[in-house]
C-alpha cells in the first residue's frame, strides 16, 4: 500500500512541477510586448566587454546587426556554473550558495541518468559515475543548506527578509540533501535505479524508509518548487532575455508594428485626474486633457 | 557605534512604521582635502509643514504630499492604492512593463546583492529604508497579502503580516522618491531582479491612480511642458529671445555671425535640447550651434510646443506622461520632415526618445534618432572640425550620465572624442556601464523643495563627489583649474548643487560643464577662451 502512495504521490509532483512550469512560463511569455528597458553590458553585443551597444554606431540601422551567441552562453554560463555575481558581490552569501546549487544540479544530473537506465538504455559509465554524483550531490545540499539557513537566520542583511517559510523550504532542502547521501552511503544507487524504473512503469515502489522518505522529501520540494521564488531558474530567461538582453530595435511593417498595433486598442481605467479613464491608449496618449493645457501651478 | 539593526521579519515593518533621520556622523566619509568636513544637519521639516504636507521616514520630503483631511480620505487613499495595485498588474493598463514588473515581483530571492551597489544606501552609513530591496519588498507583501488569492492564509509564516494604512503608504511613496531609478542594484542582480523598475513601478501606480507625483515632476513637469511648452516654463516667444541672446553671445566671443536655424523643413537633424540648457547653460546651445555651422550640417530646432525641449519626465513616474511627450517629440519631427533627430546632451531624454519610446512610437510617425554623442564623434575623429587640444591643457575627468551608459549602452563615443580633445584626461572610477549616479537621477536634480536639496547633495550625490576628488587627487589644490565633463542637463543640475554645496570651486578649483563647450574650447579657427572659467 506504502509503494503504491509513494508511486502517486511522485507522479503528483512530476504532473505538478510540470503544471507549475508551464503555467508560470505562460505567465511571463503571454504578456504584451513591453516598453524597451536594456540594460548593459549586453552579453550578445559584440561590443560586450566595454557594455557598448550597436546605438554607438552612426546610422546604425543601415549596418547588418550582430548579435554573439558566444556572449550570451559564457555570460549565463559564469552565473549558472560559477555565481558570478554573488562571488563578485556578496562574498560572504557564495560559500553557501554555491554548494546549495551544485548539490541541486548533481542531484538533478544523478536524476536524469537514473531515468535513462530506467528506460532501458545503461551504459556502465552510468553505473560508475551516478553514485558518486548522488553522494556529492546530496552532500553538497547538505552543507549548502546549512550554511545558508545559518546566514539566513544570524545574518542582519538578510535576516530580516527572510520569511518563516523560507527557512522551512531550506530545512527541507537540507533534509533531502541528507537523505539523498544516507542513501547512497548505506544501499549505493541500485534501489534508488529500481524505483525509478518502477515510476517509469507505474508499478507501485519495493524501498527502503530510507529511500522512501528521501524520494517523499524530493517529489514534495520538486511538486511545490515553481510557485516559490526557486522558479527563478527558468524565470531568468525572462530577466535576461526578454527584458535586460532585449534590445531589439523596432521595424516599421516588423513584428512589433502589429503588437504596438494591439497595445494601443487596450481600454485603460486609471483614475487619476490627468487621465481620460475608459478610453483606449491610442486615444488617451494622443489628447492632452482639457485641465493640462491650462498649465500647471 | 553601530546602526541599530533590524532583527527579523517582523521588524521591517515595524521599521517601516518609525522614522529614522539621516545622521550627519554617520555619512561616508569625505577624501582629502575633506577629511575634516563636518555636514550641516539636514533642515528639519516644521511643525506647521507637517500638518500640511506629509513627511518621509528620513525626515525628508520629496514627493510633497497633501496630508489627507480625514480619516474618511485616508481610507479612500488606501482603496484606491489597492485599486490601482490591481490595474498595474493587468496587460490592458500596464502593458508597457508588465513582463518588466512580474519577473521583477515574483523571483527576488532576497540576496542582498544588490545592496552595496546602491550609492544612496552606501553613502547613507547604510540607513536601512534605502537598501535597494527594501521598498520593493513592502510592496511585494502588500500584493501577497491583499491582491494575491489566498493572502490572508498563514501571513506570519509567509511573510505577509502587513497590515495596510495610510501611514504606510505614504512612507512607501516617499522612499520611492529616495531611489534615482540609476540600475546600478539590476546591474549586479544575479538573477536580474530591477529594484529600479519596481521603485519607477510604484511612482507609477501613485501617479496615474491617484494623481501623487513629485510637484517638480508632474504639475511642474510633465503637465506645464504640454501647456506652455517647455518644462522651464519657456514659452515659443520667450525662446526666440533667448536664442537672439544666444547669437549675440557667439558673436561677441567668435567673432561668427550664426543665426540659429528654426523649423527648417528637410533639415539634416531635428537638434531636441534639454532646455534648462537654454536658460541656466546657454554655452551649451551655443557650442553645439557652432560646431553643426563649422561642420556644414543642415541642421534645425523647432518653435512648436514641447518641440523645442527634450525633457520627457514622464520616464521618471509614469507611462500616460511619458507617451505623450514622446508622441509629440517624433510629430514635431515627422511634420518638419527631417531625416534624423538629434539629441543633445540629456540623458534622460536619451532614454526617453531612443530607447523606452522605441516601441511607443506608430510606423507613420517614426523618424531616426541619433545620440549627439555619435554625431559628434563622427565630425571630431573624421577631422571636420579644425581642433588644437592644446587648449584644453587642464584636467578633465568625464561622468557618465546613467541613462545613457547603463540603459542605452554608448559609452564609447564620449571617450574617443575626449581623447582627441582633452590630453589631461582621467577617468572616474568606477565609469563607463558601472558609473554611479550623480545623485539627480529620476528627475530629483530639478527638486529644488522644502529639505529635498540637502539630502540630494548630502546623501544622494555624496559617492559621485567622492568620485569626483578621487578623480582629481593628483591635482586637487584650487590653483589648478579642473573639468567634469558631465554631458547631460540634469546631471550638470546635479553637479552646480553638489560642488555648490561642498564649496569645490573654492576649495578645490573644479568646475563642471558638457561635452561641446570643450569641443568648441579646442577649436582653432575661433578665439581662445570659450571656457569661461566662472562657476555658474
Amino acid at each position: 500500500m506504502a509503494g503504491i502512495g509513494l508511486l502517486a504521490w511522485v507522479w503528483v509532483a512530476v504532473i505538478g512541477f510540470i503544471a507549475g512550469c508551464v503555467m508560470k512560463g505562460l505567465h511571463y511569455a503571454l504578456t504584451p510586448m513591453h516598453l524597451r528597458w536594456d540594460l548593459y553590458p549586453v552579453a550578445h553585443e559584440p561590443r560586450r566587454d566595454h557594455g557598448g551597444s550597436y546605438l554607438e554606431e552612426k546610422d546604425w540601422w543601415t549596418h547588418k546587426r550582430r548579435t554573439s551567441l558566444v556572449g550570451e552562453v559564457s555570460a549565463m554560463g559564469e552565473e549558472i556554473v560559477l555565481l558570478k555575481g554573488v562571488w563578485k558581490n556578496n562574498r560572504s552569501l557564495w560559500w553557501g550558495s554555491m554548494p546549495f546549487h551544485w548539490g541541486l544540479y548533481l542531484l538533478v544530473v544523478t536524476t536524469v541518468g537514473l531515468v535513462v537506465q530506467g528506460l532501458g538504455w545503461s551504459p556502465a559509465i552510468l553505473s560508475i559515475v551516478l553514485p558518486w554524483l548522488a553522494g556529492f550531490g546530496g552532500g553538497l545540499l547538505l552543507v549548502g543548506a546549512t550554511v545558508l539557513l545559518i546566514e539566513r537566520s544570524s545574518s542582519p542583511k538578510l535576516r530580516p527578509y527572510t520569511t518563516p517559510l523560507d527557512r522551512l523550504n531550506l530545512l527541507l532542502l537540507l533534509a533531502f540533501g541528507a537523505a539523498s547521501t544516507a542513501v547512497v552511503v548505506t544501499d549505493g544507487l541500485a534501489g534508488a535505479g529500481a524505483a525509478v524504473a518502477s515510476v517509469l512503469r507505474l508499478k507501485p515502489l519495493d524501498v527502503t524508509p530510507l529511500l522512501g522518505l528521501q524520494m517523499a522529501l524530493g517529489a514534495l520540494f520538486v511538486l511545490y518548487m515553481p510557485y516559490t521564488r526557486m522558479v527563478h531558474f527558468f524565470a531568468k530567461y525572462f530577466t535576461y532575455h526578454k527584458v535586460r538582453w532585449d534590445d531589439r530595435p523596432y521595424v516599421a511593417g516588423g513584428p512589433f508594428s502589429s503588437r504596438l498595433e494591439a497595445a494601443l486598442q487596450y481600454g485603460m481605467d486609471w483614475s487619476a485626474p490627468h487621465i481620460q479613464t475608459g478610453r483606449s491608449w491610442a486615444e488617451v496618449v494622443t489628447e492632452v486633457p482639457e485641465h493640462d493645457t491650462k498649465g500647471g501651478k | 557605534m553601530e546602526r541599530p539593526r533590524i532583527a527579523s521579519q517582523g521588524d521591517l515593518l515595524r521599521f517601516l512604521a518609525e522614522n529614522e533621520d539621516v545622521d550627519p556622523a554617520r555619512l561616508l566619509p569625505l577624501p582629502p582635502p575633506y577629511e575634516d568636513w563636518v555636514d550641516e544637519p539636514i533642515k528639519e521639516i516644521t511643525e506647521d509643514q507637517r500638518t500640511r504636507i506629509e513627511v518621509g521616514p528620513d525626515g525628508v520630503c520629496g514627493a510633497q504630499i497633501p496630508v489627507p483631511k480625514s480619516e474618511e480620505e485616508k481610507e479612500r487613499l488606501v482603496a484606491g492604492f489597492l485599486s490601482g495595485l490591481r490595474k498595474l498588474l493587468t496587460k490592458e493598463n500596464n502593458w508597457t512593463f508588465l513582463q518588466p514588473l512580474l519577473v521583477s515581483m515574483e523571483n527576488c530571492v532576497k540576496c542582498q546583492t544588490c545592496a552595496e551597489a546602491c550609492p544612496i544606501y552606501t553613502a547613507s552609513g547604510h540607513m536601512e529604508m534605502y537598501r535597494p530591496t527594501f521598498r520593493a519588498e513592502i510592496l511585494r507583501k502588500i500584493v501577497d497579502r491583499y491582491i494575491k488569492p489566498g493572502g490572508n492564509l498563514f501571513p506570519k509564516l509567509r511573510g505577509n503580516d502587513i497590515e495596510l494604512d495610510w501611514e504606510t503608504l505614504v512612507k512607501l511613496a516617499e522612499l520611492s522618491y529616495r531611489c534615482t531609478l540609476c540600475r546600478r542594484c539590476a546591474q549586479q542582480c544575479p538573477i536580474g531582479i530591477d529594484n529600479g523598475l519596481l521603485t519607477r513601478e510604484i511612482r507609477k501606480l501613485f501617479s496615474q491612480e491617484l494623481g501623487i507625483a513629485m510637484p517638480e515632476l508632474h504639475e511642474l513637469g510633465t503637465v506645464k511642458q504640454m501647456a506652455v511648452g517647455s518644462s522651464t516654463g519657456l514659452n515659443p516667444a520667450g525662446l526666440m529671445d533667448i536664442m537672439e541672446f544666444a547669437e549675440e553671445d557667439i558673436t561677441e566671443k567668435t567673432k561668427l555671425d550664426i543665426k540659429i536655424p528654426f523649423d527648417v523643413e528637410g533639415a539634416d537633424y531635428l537638434v531636441l535640447h534639454n532646455a534648462g540648457e537654454f536658460l541656466s547653460w546657454p554655452e551649451n546651445l551655443q557650442a553645439f550651434a557652432i560646431i553643426l555651422e563649422a561642420a556644414g550640417i543642415k541642421w534645425t530646432l523647432s518653435s512648436e510646443l514641447v518641440g523645442y525641449d527634450s525633457v520627457n519626465y514622464g520616464l521618471f513616474y509614469d507611462d500616460i506622461q511619458f507617451s505623450r511627450i514622446a508622441l509629440k517629440h517624433y510629430e514635431v519631427a515627422k511634420k518638419l520632415g527631417v531625416k534624423k533627430i538629434m539629441m543633445g546632451e540629456c540623458g534622460h531624454a536619451h532614454k526617453a526618445t531612443m530607447a523606452a519610446a522605441d516601441r511607443l512610437i506608430p510606423d507613420p510617425l517614426r523618424v531616426r534618432t541619433e545620440s549627439c554623442l555619435v554625431t559628434l564623434e563622427d565630425l571630431v575623429l573624421s577631422g571636420r572640425l579644425p581642433l588644437d587640444p592644446s587648449r584644453n591643457d587642464f584636467p578633465v575627468t568625464l561622468h557618465d550620465p546613467c541613462n545613457i551608459t547603463r540603459s542605452m549602452g554608448i559609452i564609447q563615443p564620449q571617450r574617443n572624442i575626449l581623447a582627441k580633445i582633452a590630453p589631461r584626461f582621467r577617468e572616474m572610477e568606477p565609469h563607463g556601464v558601472d558609473n554611479f549616479c550623480c545623485g539627480g537621477g529620476s528627475g530629483f536634480a530639478v527638486c529644488q523643495s522644502l529639505n529635498f536639496p540637502d539630502w540630494r547633495t548630502r546623501v544622494a550625490g555624496r559617492v559621485k563627489f567622492i568620485q569626483i576628488l578621487e578623480a582629481f587627487a593628483d591635482c586637487i589644490e584650487p590653483e589648478t583649474h579642473k573639468y567634469v565633463c558631465a554631458p547631460c542637463s540634469n546631471c550638470k543640475g546635479q553637479m552646480r548643487d553638489l560642488l555648490t554645496y561642498y564649496d569645490a570651486w573654492d576649495r578645490c578649483g573644479i568646475l563642471y560643464g558638457g561635452l561641446v563647450e570643450l569641443i568648441v574650447n579646442a577649436m582653432s579657427d575661433i578665439p581662445e577662451g570659450f571656457l569661461e572659467w566662472e562657476f555658474h
